[in-house]
Parts: C-alpha cells; structure tokens; sequence
C-alpha cells in the first residue's frame, strides 16, 4: 500500500516561503513525476514526503496515517538520491543489506532479499565489490537496490538519473518503467528533465516557484495545458507561442502550436518565411523559420526527408485544430 | 606538466635543493649522530663525522640514570590521551556543525577558535592554583585535561573540515534506511571519515606531544613528559651531550616518524582549512 | 536542511564540546581578572586584600616591562621575517623539479616536529657553545675568536633556534599553495610575455598573498608565547635580555610567588594576544564562506 495526501503543506526557510500552501493526491502504485525547473521547490517537496525537512504547516498521510511527525526512517519509504548516496567503505552486498541490519531483519531472509534484488538489477557478479569500482549506471542499480529490499511502500526518486550520460539515461529509464510494472508499487520521482516526465510518469505533477501549475497524465499536459508555463514546459521542441494581431484573430492574448502541428510546404500555405537554421536528425528535421512577419521565430517539426537549407523560402500551415488559446492571464481559453 | 625541465636545470636545482635540506636537518641528523659516540668523543675538536666508536652505551646510561621510560610513557599517556578524550568530545560536536548547520554554526566555530588563542600565560596563574588546591599538581591527569582544552578547537576544526566533505546525502539515506543517530555515526559517518579522523589524531598527538609549556610549569620529576624531562639537562652540571643526544634522539624520533606520516595533512590541519 | 529532530540532536552532541570550552574559558579568566586586582601572594597565605590597579601600575613600571615588550616585539617580528622570506625562497625552490624531491621534503619539515626543549638544548650546547659546539669549531677554522652567542647575542641567538623550528612550517604551507597555482595561468603570462620575475611578481606572489598572511597570523599566535627555548637557553637573561612577556609573567607569577602581578601581567599578555586575534579571525571567517 501507498497512498500519500499532502493537505494542506507548506514550507519556509526563514521567511522565504518556498511552499505555498499545496495540496497534492497521490494514489497506491501509481507513478507520480514532479517536474519543473531548477528551484521550483519539485525536491524540496520530495524531502517533506520523505521526512528529511519539517513541514512548516499541513499534514502529510501516508496510507491515511498522519505522517507529518513521523521520523524518515518510520514512514515505510525508501529514498533514491541524485548521488546515489551509496556507502562507500561497504560491499555492494553490505550496501544492500544496511537497511534490513537497521530494521534487525535475520540473516538468511537478508540474504534471500539480496540475492533477489542482485538478480533482478543484474548485480549478483558485482556483490563484493566497493561502490567506488563501479560504473555509474551499476550504483545507479545499487541504490535501487538498497530501496527495494525494504519493500517500501512507496519509492521516491530524487533527479535519479541527472547524473549519468545520455545513452545510460535511456536504458536506466525504461529499467525504472520495468521496475514499476513490475512491482506495482508507488514511485515518486522528480526531475527537471519533461521527456522523463512524459515517458515515464502515469501522472505528471507540474510545478513552478512552489505551486502546483497542472496535475494531469502526460498526454492531458500535452494536449491541454491548463497555462502559458505548462504549454512552454512540456513537448520538445517548445510550443510556438505568438502573442499580437495573429492571436487576435483566434481571439486569444497569446496562441500556441506545437511545432509538430505545423505543415511545412516549398509552394504554398499561410505564412510566409526563410528557413533560418535547419537542424536534420535524419528521423525528423527542425526549421527555425524567420521573417514570417511574426514577431517571433517560428520552429517546426518536419519529415526526415524534407530538403529545405539556410535561405529556403518556406509556406507554413497551423493545424487549426490543434491551437491552443491563451487568455491575458495566461491561461488556457477552453 | 607542461614541459621538461632541462637536465641540466634539473641537476643544479637538485645539488641547490639537497644542500638546502640538509643544512637544515643537519642539526637533527648531528643529534643522531652524536647519540652513538662516546661521551670523549662527542664534545671532541674538530668534531668527529665518522671517525669515532660507535657505541649504544649512551642509551642505556640515560635509562638507568633518569628512568627514561618513565617520562617516554608519560608522554605516550598525555598525548593520546588529551587527543582520544578530545576526539570524543568533538567527533559529535563536528557532526553537528556540518551536517546541521544552523544560524549560530560560523560563531561557535569562531568563538573555539578564539579560545585557542587565548595565551597560556594569561591564565596560568588560576590553573596553577586550582591545579595545586585540588592536588593535582604534578599529575598526568591534570595534563590530558589541560591539553584536551588546549587541543579541541583545532581536533573539532579539523574534523568539522573533513565532515564537510561528505555528502549530507549519504547520511540522510542511512536516515531514511532506518539507522538511528547512533548508528548513522558509528556506522556511516565514522568509517567514511576514517582519513580525516585519522590525520586529526596524528597531527594532534604531534602537537600535545611537543607541548611545552603546560607540560613544564604544571609537572615536577612524578609526571614530567619527555619535553620537562629533557629541560632538566639544562643544568650545567656537566656536559653530557652524548647523554643529551640520546635522550633528545628517543624523545623525537616517534614523533619525527609520524609527523612525515602526516605532512600532507598537517597544512591543513594547523591552518584550519585555509589552505589545502 | 534539516528536521526539529536532527536540530535537537545537533545542539544536544554540540553542547560538551561549547560546555567545556566555556568553562575553560571563562573560570580561569575570571580568576585572573580578580586576582589582579588583589594585593596577593603565595609566600603571605591569607594577606589577600584589595589593590584597585595597583598591580597593573607595578606591571608597567617594573624595570623588565618595556625591554619584556620590546623583545617581545622583536623576537616575533624577527622569526616572522626569517621565517616568511625564508619560507618563500625553499618553497619556490621546492617546487622546481629535481630528484629527490619527496626526500628533500621531508629534512626540510623535520625541525618542526622537534619538541621545543630539545631543539633549544641542541642548539644552546652542541652549537652554540662557546667552547665545544660547532659554531666555535668553524671559527677557529675561519681563525676568528669564538662568539658567546646566549651571553653577547641571546635574543638574536633565540631568534635564530625559533626560526629553525618554524621554517618548515612556513615553507610546507608555502608550498601548498604554490603547488595550487593554475599552471594555465603561468602559460598565459609567459605568452604575454612576462619574464621569470615578473611573472613571480605579478602572479607568484598575489597568489601566494593569502597563505603568507595565514603563516604569519597563525605563527604570531605562537610566536607571542614563545616560553620553552628561553626557559632552557637563557632563562630570561643576562639581565632582562632575552625576557618576553610571557617569560616574565611567569617569574612574577611562579617565580616571585607574586600571584596579583602575575595576573596583572597575564590580563596585559590577553588584551595583546586579542588585537593579533581579532585580525585572524576576520581572515579564517572569509575563508568559511568560500
């Protein structure tokens, strides 16, 4: 079980109040990412959850037990850390093991636990080894280790994978996926990275400067950002976001289209513009495009085989369906 | 390195940089040497460099004469002593000022420093007093006590520094693992900063030690450290320099070993972290 | 960072580490404030009786209280100069390559782990004696008269055996701090075209600002209670020549039995101590911050 509720939380260093009031529902085996940009307060509220820092008001429950008070180590989860926070002067095995030497867990149910948890991370030919003779993807799997023979009833990740390189980044993100899957357990896990968030996540928290901005699964942010912030967060590359007399005509303060929601033709459509860089990955291409008579520089999301360079002449055609319309306020016209 | 050095530069670097060196061991190395000669022979014109007999005699005759060992373990008492009881003491005090650093943390820091720079003399008069009226006046008790106080702002400065490096992570993913404060201690933090730990206890045994001042106006013949007792061959009752070379040689050697031990960590330690 | 849990335990582990410190601190200060302003001594049990400042004005008229301030002074001003000079040339040198450099290392860190009463006893007899120690030998050889380095020059003399022990000190800090020098940015200057000097003024030695005034603070701190190599050397003399201040606290205080002067001496030794510390202090407490 693993149902945690913030009613209510908030947070101060001093008089800086990092946390306004939050409310956030997070429900038994579902995988929750926060995400936001550097500051926003995403680790922080992690670190309440976990009970590394008191909460300067509201309750937190965990499986509808008041938790607000509760030491770390008292609330049944278990945390993985942006350095891994591995134990450098113990084995891999005794790594593992400290949490159930804590607990006074017996030996063999140890072992049994260890070996299991080895296997399942591909680690049973590295259990003697020190952290300090592994690759970074291996104590990545340690520290998951480490969480998972508590079998907590939720696990929280903090930016667990903003310290690897980006081809370990994948294949340590779809094992995370896996893990879940698997073990149906609660996952809460924060990053500033929203490709992690969207890959990953059954429910993606948003958060800006402490306040939730949205809450919703991947494809609700996408398809119906609630703001400005969420539109310009969310889907890479950003959305395209005109402010002036072209959002004027839809009625709107501001109008977004996704890149990818734009058709691109060398003949003709309904702006007008010169491809100022173009960027071709092979599998698609971007179009930086310029001298719309926007105000903005357009980005567009084409096929792998359009052969347009620097100079070319370009028409482009908003998918009219698929604007978004944005208030004065920013936010999002229904 | 960017570039090779000349052999040649690097010859005469070499020749300069040996001379340096040994003019300015060369009165250790003299000690040493003059610890092996007959007493004749040690204070002989033109002093001898290696035309002497070499004998041991001095060594035993300093034993005999003055109970040497007595004051060698009184030493060995003082130091580690006054160093393991301030380790006790500032092992938790230095945890708590890196890992839970609050608004008093820098004053409190500073606040130790200061007292170590308090002169000894201004207060030796009230410890010599109290010291006598409770009769521990010529005690070895009263010395660890007095070089613990002496040595705990620069034992909790050196480890505060070394802590510092570990990563709080670490420690609050043994809290979240279930380990109480005592265990997140003994278990976690202890045995990762067993370097620093270890460096503090050497350079602090090297410096109570060497201590002379406490060691020489609170001790009479009962307690005296090596430092006292080799102070009482400043009476010019005779020139024993053979004698004298021995006992200095036993009284330094120890120390001279662990202090090459400690070196890289002796900068940092004796400037409190101001310079690695 | 941190819980009202882990705060409390923080103050609790702190608090006898503060508690004994304190203590340490401020009884003896206190005893010695109080005592200096009584008419007080150990030869006259139960005489004790008020003196208002008199011990103070004893203390700065007793006829060893200026020569006492001037050596002072000039011992720690002299190893000061030896000492920092001295450490930047064998640190410069020490950082050039050349074999044997661990080795070399390690004589010249050697005298500082020599307890103060040896490398004075050393000094004073095998070295300085006037009759059997070396430096006598070398004149006879050179055919000059034999110098009575303690009984013509003791102060001079006792400069030189401190400058011996702090040397090493100076030199090993020194040379951290060199070794800590961006070897990019020396490339950058001699492509500027910054000869050997030049760059040692303009880089070398702002470079090594900082750790100079680490060596000279924290060595002045010791330096100020200069108190075994006198004691073994000289015992303070002839006459007041080689007394320090803490030298003669200690005559009037453990000497003379006189307990108010001695105090009177000891506050004086405190408020001079204060002024070197509080500049040190500001240095370190910068430091924290970086």
């Amino acid at each position: 079980m693993g149902r945690i509720m913030l009613e209510n939380v908030t947070k101060r260093f001093g008089d800086v109040e990092v946390i306004p009031p939050l409310d956030l529902d997070i429900n038994d085996g579902e995988f929750v990412v926060f995400v936001g940009p550097s500051g926003c307060g995403k680790s922080t509220l992690l670190r309440l959850i976990a009970g590394l820092e008191d909460t300067s008001g509201g309750r937190i429950l965990i499986d509808g037990k008041d938790a607000t008070d509760l030491a770390p180590a008292k609330r049944g989860l278990a945390m993985v850390f942006q350095s891994y926070a591995l134990y450098p002067h113990m084995s891999v095995r005794k790594n593992i093991a400290f949490p159930m030497r804590m607990a006074g867990i017996p030996q063999d149910e140890q072992n049994r636990r260890i070996e299991a948890a080895a296997k399942a991370l591909n680690l049973t030919a590295y259990l003697d080894r020190r952290p300090g003779q592994l690759s970074g993807g291996q104590r990545q799997r340690v520290a998951i280790g480490r969480a998972i023979v508590r079998e907590p009833s939720a696990f929280l990740f903090d930016e667990p994978l903003s310290n690897l390189d980006a081809a370990l980044r994948v294949g340590m993100r779809l094992e995370i996926s896996e893990l879940h899957n698997r073990l149906k357990t609660t996952m809460v896990y924060v990053t500033h990275d929203q490709v992690e968030a969207m890959t990953m996540a059954d429910k993606i928290v948003v958060l800006q400067a402490g306040r939730i901005e949205q809450v919703g699964s991947p494809m609700e942010l996408y398809k119906a950002p609630k703001n400005l912030f969420v539109a310009g967060f969310i889907g890479s590359p950003k959305m395209n976001l005109l402010t002036g007399a072209v959002a004027a005509q839809h009625g709107a303060a501001t109008i977004g289209v996704r890149p990818e929601h734009i058709h691109v033709s060398p003949t003709g459509g309904a702006w007008k513009g010169r491809v100022g860089v173009s960027e071709h990955l092979g599998s698609d291409t971007f179009f930086y495009v310029e001298d719309t008579g926007l105000a903005e520089t357009i980005t567009v999301r084409a096929g792998g085989d359009l052969e347009l360079y620097h100079g070319d002449t370009v028409w482009l055609t908003p998918d009219p369906a698929r604007i978004h319309r944005f208030d004065d306020q920013g936010l999002r016209i229904a | 390195m960017a570039r090779a050095a000349s052999t040649r530069r690097k010859a005469a670097t070499t020749l300069i940089a040996w001379t340096v060196g040994l003019l300015i061991f060369f009165p250790i190395f003299w000690t040493v040497l003059t610890s092996f000669k007959p007493e004749a022979q040690a204070i002989a014109m033109p002093p001898r460099l290696w035309n002497f007999d070499w004998t041991l005699e001095n060594y035993t005759a300093v034993q005999e004469r003055s109970n040497y060992f007595r004051h060698f373990w009184n030493s060995v008492i003082i130091s580690v002593g006054s160093t393991l009881i301030g380790l006790i003491i500032a092992i938790p005090a230095a945890w708590s000022m890196a890992f839970v650093p609050g608004r008093g943390t820098r004053n409190i820091l500073m606040w130790m420093l200061s007292t170590k720079m308090l002169p000894a003399v201004g207060v030796l008069v009230p410890i010599y007093l109290l010291a006598r009226d409770t009769g521990l006046l010529d005690s070895r008790i009263l010395l660890v006590g007095v070089l613990t106080m002496i040595n705990l702002p620069i034992i909790v400065w050196m480890l505060y520094t070394y802590f510092r490096e570990i990563p709080g992570e670490i420690l609050e993913a043994a809290r979240m693992d279930g380990a109480t404060l005592r265990s997140e201690i003994l278990y976690v933090l202890t045995p990762m900063a067993v370097p620093g730990i270890a460096s503090t206890l050497l350079l602090n045994v090297i410096l109570a030690w060497n201590e002379a001042f406490w060691t020489l106006n609170l001790t009479a013949a009962r307690s005296a450290p090596l430092t006292a007792f080799i102070a009482s061959y400043s009476s010019p009752e005779g020139l024993f320099y053979a004698k004298l070379s021995a006992a200095s040689t036993m009284a330094i050697a120890p120390i001279l070993i662990l202090g090459w031990f400690s070196q890289k960590q002796l900068v940092r330690g004796l400037t409190f972290g101001a310079v690695k | 960072m941190s819980t009202k849990a882990s705060r409390t335990a923080a103050r609790l582990m702190i608090s006898p580490a503060v508690l004994l410190l304190l203590g340490w601190m401020i009884v003896p200060l206190a005893m010695t404030l109080y005592f200096s302003f009584l008419r007080y001594n150990l030869l006259m049990p139960g005489m004790e009786s008020w003196a208002g400042f008199e011990n103070y004005r004893y203390f700065f008229t007793d006829p060893a209280f200026w020569p006492a301030m001037r050596n002072t002074l000039v011992l720690v001003g002299g190893v000061l100069m030896i000492t920092t000079i001295g450490g930047i040339l064998v640190a410069l040198l020490l950082d050039q390559p050349f074999w044997g450099q661990n080795i070399v290392r390690l004589l010249v860190l050697a005298p500082f782990f020599v307890m103060p009463t040896v490398s004075a006893l050393v000094w004073k007899n095998m070295f300085m004696n006037p009759v059997n120690g070396i430096f006598a030998y070398l004149a006879r050889v050179l055919g000059l008269q034999p110098y009575d380095f303690l009984t013509q020059a003791p102060l001079a003399s006792i400069i030189g055996i401190v400058s011996w022990q702090w040397l090493p000190f100076a030199s090993l800090i020194l040379l951290t701090a060199l070794q800590s020098l961006n070897s990019e940015q020396m490339e950058a200057a001699e492509m500027d075209g910054a000869g050997p000097l030049s760059r040692f003024w303009f880089i070398t030695l702002p470079h090594l600002a900082r750790a100079i005034t680490v060596v000279i603070l924290i060595q002045t701190i010791f330096l100020l209670s200069i108190f075994a190599e006198i004691l073994v050397t000289t015992n303070g003399g002839p006459g007041t020549a080689s007394t320090n201040l803490t030298f003669l606290v200690y005559m009037q205080s453990l000497l003379q039995f006189d307990v108010g002067l001695g105090s009177a001496g000891g506050v004086v030794a405190i408020i001079l101590a204060n002024i070197v510390a509080i500049f040190l202090m500001r240095m370190i407490g910068k430091n924290l911050d970086a």
